[in-house]
C-alpha cells in the first residue's frame, strides 16, 4: 500500500515537470507569433502540402513498415547469433575444451561492437554484396544490423547467465542433473528474467539505429521524411513528424518493458 | 562395509596469478552405513573442500574416493549417477527460486525418470511433512524464512532417496533463532539411520549426533575420535586451542 502511494507521488511529480515544460513551449510559440491567424493558416497549408496532398502520408507509412521490418528481422538474427556466441563463451569459461571457437566468438564481438553499425552497413552493401545488385537491399540491411546486434545480444545473454548464483548450478548438479540439463532447466530460466527487459532495450536501440538505412538507398521512415522534404522543399514539418513517430513507438515499447519487468518479478522478494 | 572410503586425497587450487594453494594434503578416512561423521576445524582448514570433493563438486588433484566399491575419481565413472545417491545440503540453501517448493523437490527425480510425477509428488508431500512444512508445498522459495528454506533444501536432497547426505555448514547462514528447527530436522534424519557427513561449527550438535569427529587443520586430519575423545580429552595442542576458542572456555 505504502509502495503504491510513493510510486503514485513519483508519477505526479513527473507530470508536473512535463506540464511546466509544455506551458513553456506554448509561451515560446505564442511569443513568436505562432497563434496569429495568419501563422495558423500557413501551418495548415504546409501540413496539407507535406502529408495530405497526393497521399504523401503513405510515404511515411511505407517507411515505417520498412523500419519495423528491418528492426524485427535484425532482432531475430541477433537473437540466434547472440545465443550461439554466449553459449560458446559461457561453456568455455565452464571448462569446455573449445579455445578456437571461443577466440572466434571474442574476435567477432570485439570487431562488431568496436566499429560503427553504419560503417558495417556500408561495407556489407558496397563491398561484400557489391556485385549482388538484384538483391533487395532491405535484406542486406537486416543481415548487417542483425549481425551487429548479435554481438550486443551475446553480451546481454552472457551477463544474464553469469548473474545467476553459481550455487544454483552446484545445487542442480548435486541432484544428479547433467551440465546441459542444469543449464536448460535451472540457469537459463533464471537468466531470462534479467535478460528479457534488456533485449527489449536492444530492440529499441536497433529501431533507432536503422535510421541510417537510407545511406544504402532504403526508403525507411527517416528517408521517407527526407523524400517528402525533397518534394515540398519544406524543412521542419516532415522531419519533426518522423521524430514524433519514432518517439511514440519508443515510448510505447518502454511502457511494455516496464510492464514486463513488473510481471517477471511477481511473487519475488529481492 | 564402508559406504565411502577416501584414500590419500589431495587438492591443490591454482590461483589466478599461477601460484598454487595446497588445501588438502592427504586425507584418508571412511564412513560406514548409518554412521554420522562431524568434520570440524578452523576456517580455511580445508574441511568444506574435503566435503565438496566427496561428490566431486571440487575435482580432487589426486587420491581415490571409493563409493560402494566404485572409484568415482576414475575417468570412466559417470559422476551424475553417483550424485543421485549422494545428497548435498549447502550453507546458502540454493533453492531454485523460479520453481515452487513442490517443483524444487520433484524436478530431478522426475526429469531423471527415477519416479513419475505422481510418485514424486507423494514423496515430496511425505518429506515436507517430515520437515514440518507440509503447508508450504505450493509456496515460492522467496516467501520462506531461512530456516524453512534449509528444511526444504534437506527435503530436496532426500527426494532422490540418497544413501549418504553431505551437509556443508547447513546452519552457518541462519539467524540464531532458526538454527534449532534445522538441527531438529537433522536430528530426526540421524535417528532414522541416514549416513551423514556434517561440516559444522555447531559443536554441541556435533557432540550429540556424531559417532566420530574429524578435526581437520592445514589440509590433514589432525585429530579424530569419538566426540568424547575429541571434545573432552583432545590430545593435540592445536585441537585444544581451537576448541577453547569456539567453546569460549
Amino acid at each position: 500500500m505504502k509502495n503504491n502511494l510513493t510510486r503514485h507521488d513519483g508519477a505526479g511529480r513527473g507530470n508536473l515537470v512535463l506540464g511546466i515544460f509544455a506551458l513553456f513551449l506554448l509561451y515560446l510559440l505564442y511569443s513568436s507569433g505562432f497563434f496569429t491567424a495568419a501563422a495558423w493558416q500557413d501551418f495548415n497549408r504546409r501540413f496539407y502540402q507535406n502529408f495530405i496532398k497526393d497521399r504523401r502520408y503513405m510515404m511515411l507509412v511505407d517507411g515505417l513498415k520498412a523500419t519495423l521490418f528491418m528492426t524485427s528481422g535484425a532482432t531475430l538474427i541477433g537473437l540466434v547469433v547472440g545465443l550461439i556466441l554466449s553459449v560458446i563463451r559461457v561453456a568455455y569459461k565452464g571448462g569446455a575444451p573449445i579455445p578456437v571457437l571461443n577466440a572466434m566468438a571474442n574476435a567477432y564481438i570485439t570487431v562488431l561492437r568496436g566499429t560503427p553499425a553504419m560503417v558495417q552497413l556500408l561495407i556489407w552493401n558496397f563491398t561484400i554484396f557489391a556485385s549482388a545488385r538484384n538483391l533487395n537491399t532491405q535484406y542486406i540491411a537486416i543481415l548487417a544490423f542483425g549481425l551487429n546486434s548479435g554481438a550486443y545480444i551475446a553480451e546481454i545473454f552472457r551477463g544474464g547467465i553469469e548473474a545467476v548464483d553459481p550455487g544454483q548450478m552446484e545445487a542442480a548438479r548435486s541432484l544428479g542433473l547433467s551440465y546441459g540439463t542444469s543449464m536448460k532447466l535451472i540457469i537459463l530460466p533464471q537468466a531470462l528474467r534479467t535478460v528479457i527487459p534488456m533485449l527489449f532495450n536492444e530492440f529499441i536501440a536497433l529501431l533507432k539505429e536503422t535510421s541510417v538505412a537510407g545511406y544504402i538507398g532504403i526508403d525507411d521512415l527517416t528517408r521517407a521524411g527526407q523524400n517528402i522534404q525533397a518534394l515540398t522543399l519544406e524543412h521542419s514539418q516532415p522531419l519533426v513528424m518522423v521524430a514524433i513517430i519514432y518517439l511514440v513507438i519508443v515510448l510505447f515499447l518502454t511502457h511494455v518493458v516496464r510492464k514486463l519487468e513488473e510481471w517477471l518479478s511477481r511473487g519475488r522478494r529481492g | 562395509m564402508a559406504v565411502i572410503e577416501v584414500k590419500d586425497l589431495h587438492k591443490t587450487f591454482i590461483r589466478q596469478d599461477g601460484t598454487k594453494l595446497e588445501v588438502l594434503r592427504g586425507i584418508s578416512t571412511q564412513i560406514v552405513k548409518g554412521e554420522k561423521i562431524a568434520v570440524i576445524g578452523p576456517s580455511g582448514s580445508g574441511k568444506s573442500t574435503f566435503l565438496r570433493c566427496l561428490n566431486r563438486m571440487e575435482e580432487p588433484t589426486s587420491g581415490e574416493i571409493i563409493f560402494n566399491g566404485e572409484d568415482i575419481t576414475a575417468p570412466a565413472c559417470d559422476i551424475n549417477l553417483v550424485r543421485r545417491k549422494m545428497g548435498m545440503v549447502f550453507q546458502h540453501f540454493y533453492l531454485f527460486p523460479h520453481l515452487t517448493v513442490r517443483k524444487n523437490l520433484t524436478l530431478s527425480p522426475v526429469h531423471l525418470k527415477i519416479m513419475t510425477q505422481d510418485e514424486a509428488d507423494a514423496k515430496a508431500k511425505e518429506l515436507l511433512e517430515r520437515v514440518g512444512l507440509a503447508d508450504k508445498i505450493d509456496e515460492w522459495p522467496d516467501r520462506l524464512s531461512g530456516g524453512q528454506k534449509q528444511r526444504v533444501a534437506i527435503a530436496r536432497a532426500m527426494a532422490m532417496n540418497p544413501e549418504v547426505l553431505l551437509f556443508d555448514e547447513p546452519t552457518s547462514a541462519l539467524d540464531p533463532e532458526m538454527i534449532g528447527e534445522v538441527l531438529d530436522v537433522m536430528q530426526e534424519l540421524a535417528d532414522s539411520g541416514m549416513t551423514m557427513y556434517l561440516v559444522t561449527h555447531e559443536m554441541g550438535f556435533a557432540y550429540k549426533i556424531a559417532h566420530r569427529v574429524l578435526f581437520i587443520d592445514g589440509g590433514v586430519i589432525s585429530e579424530e575420535g569419538t566426540p568424547d575423545e575429541v571434545f573432552n580429552n583432545p590430545k593435540k595442542p592445536r585441537t585444544k586451542e581451537f576448541l577453547s576458542k569456539v567453546l569460549h572456555r
